[in-house]
């Protein structure tokens, strides 16, 4: 039977004369009780197909919205919703079809209870309630999400509540109307894993408890493969291959998923690790590092507690390895990072480079000695500054350390490193705002090699940048580590990339390293609780 | 090997790009601009004395010999940076330049021209009466703002073309002066006072603001006390009793208003540093080792000087508006006119007399509404929210 038929639709959009085909010529069919995920790398349409589905697009620069989608609820007649008026579309909307989106913190109003959120939501679309058996509702709703202790929590406000709990709450307010169609657009992409499984769990029960549809927007495989029936693959605006979600996966047909199957960390060819075991001496070495951050309340600014972001870290970088740090958001594992570097001052403890005490170091000596230490950030918009050409983001630090003798030297130089990151030369004459994502973190790369480091410290660098974009980058740095002799330390949540790229792996718990071993131990054989925890967690795809 | 080194547009190039691309923009700036030029050639536009004149076969120009320290300094300074313009050099070397220019010139201005002291201003309208002449070039308005034209007799009022013989456009106040002429003169007034206050306040502003933001801590917490304490200060009533106490003074007025208007520079600057303290470039730069003032004012200082400019361009346009309220109360300068004083003659006058001021009124209005659509123009194009491609 089947709930949703979306035939020939087609969004584009006008933006400076240009014709943007942001969905196009797109059919596909979603059966009742099934779910069904449409996978694709950012900009491929995925959201603004779910947005044409409940109408929702912006209107200001909307050049052509065309297609058939055919909605035909159990007992109800069918419609066409794109063609319904606005009033009516409303009554789908949320009572029908139901929506929830990527950031649960900015799609609940932070001035309202929860309770009140979701009473609203039941109060429009069943208007015959009385306020008792809405409030009813309200409260089977949360519960059904499992969230825990309802009765108190209905009266909570959103910021009271942690991400995994307020993407319940969403979820409860998409339920509490009973819609035949939920779509979820990148529900976990904000999540831990932990607490993405979780919700993965819950969507599934309650799935097989109402019998609803889900149209599952999500660019990760793994969950794919966890959560789908069936796999639609989206690239430009077009929908390229629809099939079981097995298939797919293991035998893609068209060549743009068979790129995308590939690219995957989990699918990439594994290099020879560096377990060589005479080359142990430790190039970084922490001990008992401490950061902590006062926290600060009233008139005087009086500290009134510590929040304990690294809390007595043990921990040796051998010399030409890659260290992976793994944990959850909130453990500690970038503060760490950055700390390594003094760009966050520890509290308390030594960092040791090479046997010389970093801690120790007054500014002017910090200063000098941060050649040798890197790092490369996470965002690669905000990483470089927009105001100035590549040339001089590359030569600048040169300059400040005395690197070639002249300002043609330091060019020639800054060639030659993108060139080993794989970019052309003219891009030295250009500007930030002038690259793609992938890009840009390729200059980041550049820009952190300029000074000929020893030591870099990677701050989750694939985790903004699309699957084939994350392969390419994690190729060229090992490929970077092995002809320069680089030592990493690469703090990530993918277990995949993990996998692919780290010698060694730590995994970090609430600003403490719970366990630290050879990378295929950790992850095949983990012995603390919390590890096992995570890596079972972690949604994979089946090789 | 040196490819041809191509400049892309950078960011400021794009804003401005933007801001520009709006047709308020373009007449805030036309007038502005207008303003400018008429400010640099004031002594040319209008003058008592002829631009040029041949008397027995020699030709001189008695103009040049009236011109005044400030004129030749100003002069010096406008083509100093018409030449710098098609120069590539960065924004802070033609900063450089183009002070040291001023500085030089002002110096060898102030000692080697010496103003004739003794100004007559009918001496050439006399001589070319009598004859004497073959012929004279008076400029395009020619009268000297304080040309009250006594060899006139008893000129006294004149609304704007009432007379055949004397074309006074404007008309004249109520000694026989040209208002339009007043008007040229008094625009050096209005532009400086807006440019220089602001550029004090700015100065002040940013300097204090970024260390607040920089360092915060003990540094902000001091530094938001100073700028609360400053806040409180009322400009005007300060302004009022400085003039009680050191008499009428163009530079006292440019250093008050400017020293009593940078917290809000502070505050906004202060903001935009504790921002992008934490951003991943400035994090980036500090871990390349970069010294401290490349850190501060070039990696941060051009990412938060938006805000900074927007207000600006406000600030100019207030300044002007403080100025013209102290002059129209009496308090502004003695001898030079300027926008506000010529309203304050208007209102002083025994009758209404419509040309003194709507003319300087207009002035006045036309410059406050030029800058602020410039300001509103170039915070809509900073803006990352209204901007039309991110």
């Amino acid at each position: 039977m089947i709930l949703l038929s979306v035939k020939q639709l087609r969004t584009w959009f006008r933006h400076q004369n240009q014709t943007i085909k942001a969905v196009d010529e797109v059919s596909f069919e979603i059966a009742r009780g099934e779910t069904f995920c449409l996978v694709g790398e950012s900009g491929s349409g995925k959201s603004i197909t779910a947005l044409s589905i409940m109408q929702l697009l912006p209107q200001s620069n909307l050049q052509q919205h065309t297609g058939e989608i055919r909605f035909q609820a159990e007992g109800k007649a069918l419609v066409d919703l794109a063609s319904l008026s606005e009033a009516a579309m409303q009554q789908v909307r949320g009572g029908r079809i139901a929506m929830i989106f990527q950031e649960p913190m900015s799609s609940l109003n932070p001035v309202f209870t929860i309770g009140e959120q979701i009473l609203e939501a039941v109060r429009l679309h069943f208007s015959a309630l009385s306020e008792a058996e809405a409030w009813q509702r309200v409260m089977h709703s949360l519960e059904a999400v499992q969230l825990p202790d309802p009765e108190t929590r209905v009266h909570s406000y959103p910021h009271q509540l942690s991400g995994g709990q307020r993407q319940r709450v969403m979820i409860a307010m998409a339920m509490a109307c009973e819609p035949d169609l939920l779509i979820a657009d990148e529900p976990t992409t904000a999540l831990d894993v932990t607490v993405q499984r979780e919700i993965l769990r819950l969507m599934q029960a309650l799935q097989d408890r109402t019998g609803m549809a889900i149209l599952f927007i999500t660019h990760d495989f793994g969950v794919v493969s966890q959560i789908a029936d069936r796999v639609g693959v989206m690239q430009q605006g077009k929908l390229v291959e629809t099939g079981a979600t097995e298939q797919i996966i293991h035998r893609p047909g068209h060549a743009y998923t068979q790129s995308l199957i590939a690219a995957l960390p989990e699918n990439l060819a594994k290099s020879q690790k560096h377990d060589s075991v005479e080359d142990q001496t430790p190039l970084i070495k922490l001990s008992q590092l401490q950061i902590h951050f006062p926290v600060r309340k009233g008139l005087f600014r009086r500290v009134v507690d510590q929040v304990r972001a690294v809390d007595g870290v043990d921990l040796e970088i051998p010399r030409g390895q890659i260290l992976a740090l793994v944990g959850e958001s909130g453990s500690g594992k970038t503060t760490l990072g950055r700390g390594i570097l003094r760009l966050t001052e520890p509290t308390a403890g030594q960092v040791a480079y090479d046997d010389t005490d970093i801690t120790q170091m007054n500014r002017a000596q910090l200063r000098r000695f941060r050649r040798h230490m890197q790092i490369i950030f996470q965002d690669p918009i905000a990483s470089l500054n927009p105001r100035l050409s590549i040339a001089a983001i590359l030569t600048e630090p040169m300059k400040v350390h005395g690197i070639g003798e002249n300002s043609e030297a330091r060019l020639e130089i800054a060639r030659d490193l993108l060139n080993q990151v794989r970019m052309e030369a003219g891009a030295l004459w250009r500007y930030p705002h002038e690259f793609s994502g992938g890009q840009r973190q390729r200059i980041g790369i550049a820009r952190a090699l300029s000074m000929d480091p020893s030591f870099i410290v990677c701050d989750e660098i694939t985790s903004a940048l699309d699957v084939s974009v994350q392969a390419e980058i994690l190729r060229m740095l090992l490929e970077l580590r092995a002809r320069r002799g680089l030592t990493l330390l690469f703090i990530t949540h993918n277990i995949g990339v993990v996998e692919y790229v780290s010698d060694q792996t730590a995994v970090m718990y609430q600003g403490k390293i719970v366990e630290q071993g050879k990378t295929e131990d950790i992850v095949n054989r983990p012995r603390h609780r919390y590890t096992q925890q995570l890596i079972a967690a972690v949604p994979r795809v089946p090789v | 090997m040196s490819e041809p080194v191509k400049q892309r547009q950078s960011y400021w190039r794009r804003i401005l790009g933007h801001t520009f691309v709006r047709w308020g923009a373009r007449l805030g700036l036309l007038w502005v601009a207008m303003l400018a030029l008429v400010g640099v050639f004031a002594p040319f536009l209008a003058s008592s004395f002829p631009l040029l004149l041949s008397q027995g076969g020699a030709i001189s120009s008695p103009v040049l010999a009236y011109l005044q320290p400030l004129d030749v300094v100003l002069l010096a300074g406008f083509f100093t940076l018409l030449l710098l313009y098609p120069w590539r050099f960065t924004w802070l070397r033609k900063l450089l330049i183009l002070s040291t220019v001023l500085a030089l010139a002002a110096l060898l201005a102030y000692t080697w021209i010496k103003p004739q002291q003794l100004v007559i201003y009918e001496q050439y309208r006399v001589a070319e009466a009598a004859g004497s002449y073959d012929w004279v070039l008076y400029a395009p308005v020619p009268y000297s703002p304080k040309d009250y034209q006594r060899d006139r007799g008893d000129t006294g009022l004149e609304a704007p073309l009432s007379q055949q013989r004397r074309s006074h456009w404007f008309g004249t106040e109520q000694n026989g002066a040209d208002v339009l002429s007043r008007m040229i003169h008094a625009s050096r007034i209005a532009l400086g006072i807006g440019f220089i206050a602001t550029g004090i306040a700015m100065l002040l502003g940013v300097v204090i603001g970024g260390l607040m933001g920089y360092f915060s801590g003990v540094v902000d917490i001091l530094g938001m006390r100073l700028v609360e304490i400053f806040e409180a200060v009322p400009t005007l009533f300060l302004l009022l009793t400085f003039v009680a106490f050191f008499g009428r003074s163009l530079y006292i007025m440019m250093v008050i208003i400017g020293i009593t208007s940078w917290p809000g520079y502070a505050r906004y600057v202060r903001a935009e540093f504790l921002r992008l303290r934490k951003q991943d470039f400035v994090q980036a730069a500090e871990a390349a080792g970069l010294p401290l003032p490349s850190i501060l004012f070039r990696h941060m200082l051009p990412n938060g000087m938006g805000p900074v400019l927007v207000a600006a361009s406000f600030g100019v346009a207030s300044a002007i508006l403080a100025e013209a309220t102290l002059s129209f109360l009496g308090l502004g300068l003695v001898d030079d006119p300027s926008w506000g004083e010529m309203l304050n003659q208007a209102v002083q006058s025994s009758r209404f007399n419509w040309w003194m001021a709507a003319f300087p009124g207009g002035a006045i209005f036309f410059t406050v509404f030029a800058y602020n659509l410039i300001g509103e123009s170039l915070r809509d194009a900073i803006d990352p929210y209204l901007s039309k491609s991110g």
